[in-house]
């Protein structure tokens, strides 16, 4: 098991964002969190990268517990994440914010002395490559296409070469080809790279195209957990799926 | 004109040998006024770029740099004149204890949000002010202190002015060679998306306390320099008025360059030499400048300039500071 969540919670005021989640994820996994607006898939993510302080129980990463560690220390023991908001260097281009989080990996980040233009080339268009922004490499981050800056900001999370990707809405505010694209894309780099993945999703071809297993958070609880067609084929969830999605989750509301 | 703005700025390094060149005949060329007056703008030249390297590259608005600076001057002068140590000692005492000063002003800051930071930075430098005009005993107080026995080598405008010439040129070697590093790069991202980078394993807090000291190692050197000049140092170095005047020397020249101090330090220091300082005018003056500054040019002098070179070279441009703000 890579990651695992002990009666993890959260409140705000009186509001419990989330409670009491216990999660297991096993090594190279991947897995989506669906679930309706507020109900806690962001705060379980920021509570899981250190960006929140819990309120009470534990998060266990690769056996450790990383439950109290703030987020720089999270990220270098191999906790990757996107934002659901856009959450690039805007006036960097696009290869200085990637090349900005490979000299974090490769620990170069502190050299004063050494001319940046000259290093980490390779393993930065590497990474641009491989999220489809070589071509781009040059244009302000700010200034490339909302599709293309979830890529970038996907190209920034990957450069600190995580075990463990966190994906807050990766294909948010996209068209259904970009999305799809960009799907294929994040599972090529999951089997490619190794990597164990839990990304929060709206699209439902999206989460049940690539999913190895899925949770439901509602009121910041697990309401269900499993296999794609157990997901499908449970009775609930499966009265869900057949409206649109926002008919869809106001059903799960009135329950 | 987009030709002759090309031309300029693929011949970079011709322009900067020039300027290197008519630096170097100054003292041949020109009455010591003048000398005394590009030799002030070397200074704040210096002064602006260690400022910058928080404000343009950090992306920390400090309103206190004056406070580094005369820590600085205060240094070399009371080492020379109290304690009589050797000269080089003295001068290189400056930025070591502005950068111990600097570290632990940093401390309290790099913590606070940009208001407080900004908040914070001008009262510490108050304080450095306060103690400055206060203790008499120690730094003279009001008074504050004349005929500091520089070697009389550097009596003669132009060896001093050579000294100047010297030090600063190596030091905003330093600084162009820290600006490009890994490290000035993540400085950039900080100041891009502090929050981001700390979720690719930067230690933010940690890389702003270290711009912070960088910078006031820097204003102790510019500092330090202005007091063997003088030969004398007076609390108002650590006024807030001063930090002001390093202020808008990073405006003027725009802050996204690291050419624009140096430029607005040039500009700056002359224009405060015909419009003289001390008149209600040039307060009148200084507040057209800042408010044409901020509403027409956001970045600068130099900014302006190559915002307009931009498209001419690489058929893209910038967006302006104003969009990608939040
Ligand atoms: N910093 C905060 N302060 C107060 N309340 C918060 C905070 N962050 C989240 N909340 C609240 O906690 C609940 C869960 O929010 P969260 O952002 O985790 O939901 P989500 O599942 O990510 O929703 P969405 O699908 O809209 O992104 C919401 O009611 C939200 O208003
Ligand atoms: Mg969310």
């Amino acid at each position: 098991m890579i990651l695992e969540t002990q009666k993890l919670a959260k409140s705000f005021g009186g509001l419990t964002a989330v409670h009491d989640v216990n999660l297991h994820i096993q090594e190279g996994e991947l897995v989506s969190i669906i679930g309706p607006n507020g109900a806690g898939k962001t705060t379980l993510f920021n509570l899981l990268t250190g960006h929140i302080s819990v309120d009470s129980g534990r998060v266990i990463f690769k056996e450790k517990d990383i439950t109290q560690l703030p987020p720089h220390a999270i990220s270098r023991m191999g906790i990757g994440r996107s934002f659901q908001r856009l959450n690039i260097f805007p006036r960097l281009s696009a290869f200085e914010n990637i090349q900005v989080a490979v000299f974090s990996q490769q620990r170069k980040s502190r050299n004063i002395f050494a001319r940046a233009s000259k290093l980490a080339r390779h393993e930065t268009e590497a990474i641009l490559e491989s999220v489809g922004l070589l071509d781009k490499k040059n244009v302000t981050g700010g200034l490339l296409a909302h599709g293309d800056q979830k890529r970038l900001e996907m190209g920034i999370a990957l450069a600190v070469e995580p075990s463990l990707l966190l994906l807050d809405e990766p294909t948010q505010g996209m068209s259904p080809k970009e999305s799809g694209e960009l799907t294929q894309l994040i599972q090529k780099l999951v089997r490619e790279r190794g990597l164990t993945l839990i990304f929060v999703e709206h699209d439902m071809n999206v989460v049940f195209g690539i999913s190895d297993s899925i949770i439901v958070l509602h009121q910041g609880k697990i309401l269900f957990e499993g296999k794609p067609d157990k997901v499908r084929k449970n009775e609930e969830v499966q009265r869900v799926y057949l409206g649109d999605e926002r008919g869809t989750w106001s059903s799960l509301l009135r329950k | 004109m987009n030709r002759l703005v090309t031309t300029l700025n693929s011949h970079r390094f011709l322009l900067l040998l020039v300027l290197l060149l008519f630096l170097f005949i100054v003292p041949f060329v020109m009455k010591e006024s003048w000398v005394s007056l590009v030799n002030e703008m070397l200074v704040m030249a210096l002064a602006g770029c260690a400022l910058n390297l928080m404000l343009g590259y950090t992306g920390m608005i400090s309103f206190g740099p004056a406070g580094l600076y005369a820590v600085g001057a205060y240094t070399t002068a009371i080492l020379l004149t109290r304690y009589r140590f050797p000269f080089a000692i003295a001068v290189i005492s400056a930025p070591v204890l502005a950068g111990i000063i600097g570290g632990l002003i940093g401390w309290f800051c790099v913590r606070r949000s940009a208001v407080y930071f900004a908040l914070l930075t001008l009262a510490f430098a108050q304080i450095i002010w306060t103690i400055i005009f206060e203790w008499y005993g120690f730094t003279g107080g009001d008074n504050g202190i004349v005929s500091i026995p520089i070697p009389e080598f550097f009596f003669t405008i132009s060896h001093c002015y050579y000294l100047t010439l010297t030090v600063v040129g190596i030091s905003l070697l330093l600084l162009w060679t820290i600006v490009q590093s890994p490290f000035g790069k993540t400085l950039q991202a900080i100041r891009e998306n502090p929050g981001r980078t700390e979720f690719i394993a930067i230690h933010l807090r940690r890389y702003q306390l270290s711009a912070f000291v960088l910078s006031s190692a820097f204003l102790g050197i510019a500092g330090s320099l202005f007091c063997i000049f003088s030969g004398s140092v007076f609390p108002d170095y650590a006024h807030w008025v001063k930090s002001t005047d390093m202020l808008v020397i990073c405006l003027l020249g725009g802050f996204y360059n690291f050419g624009g101090p140096i430029v607005g330090s040039a500009v700056y220091i002359f224009l405060s030499k015909i419009i003289s300082k001390e008149t209600m005018f040039w307060m009148f003056f200084l507040g057209v400048i800042i408010v044409f500054l901020v509403l027409f040019m956001r970045n600068g002098i130099v900014g302006f300039l190559s915002e307009k070179l931009a498209p001419a070279l690489h058929g893209t441009s910038r967006p302006s500071s104003d969009e990608e703000a939040q």
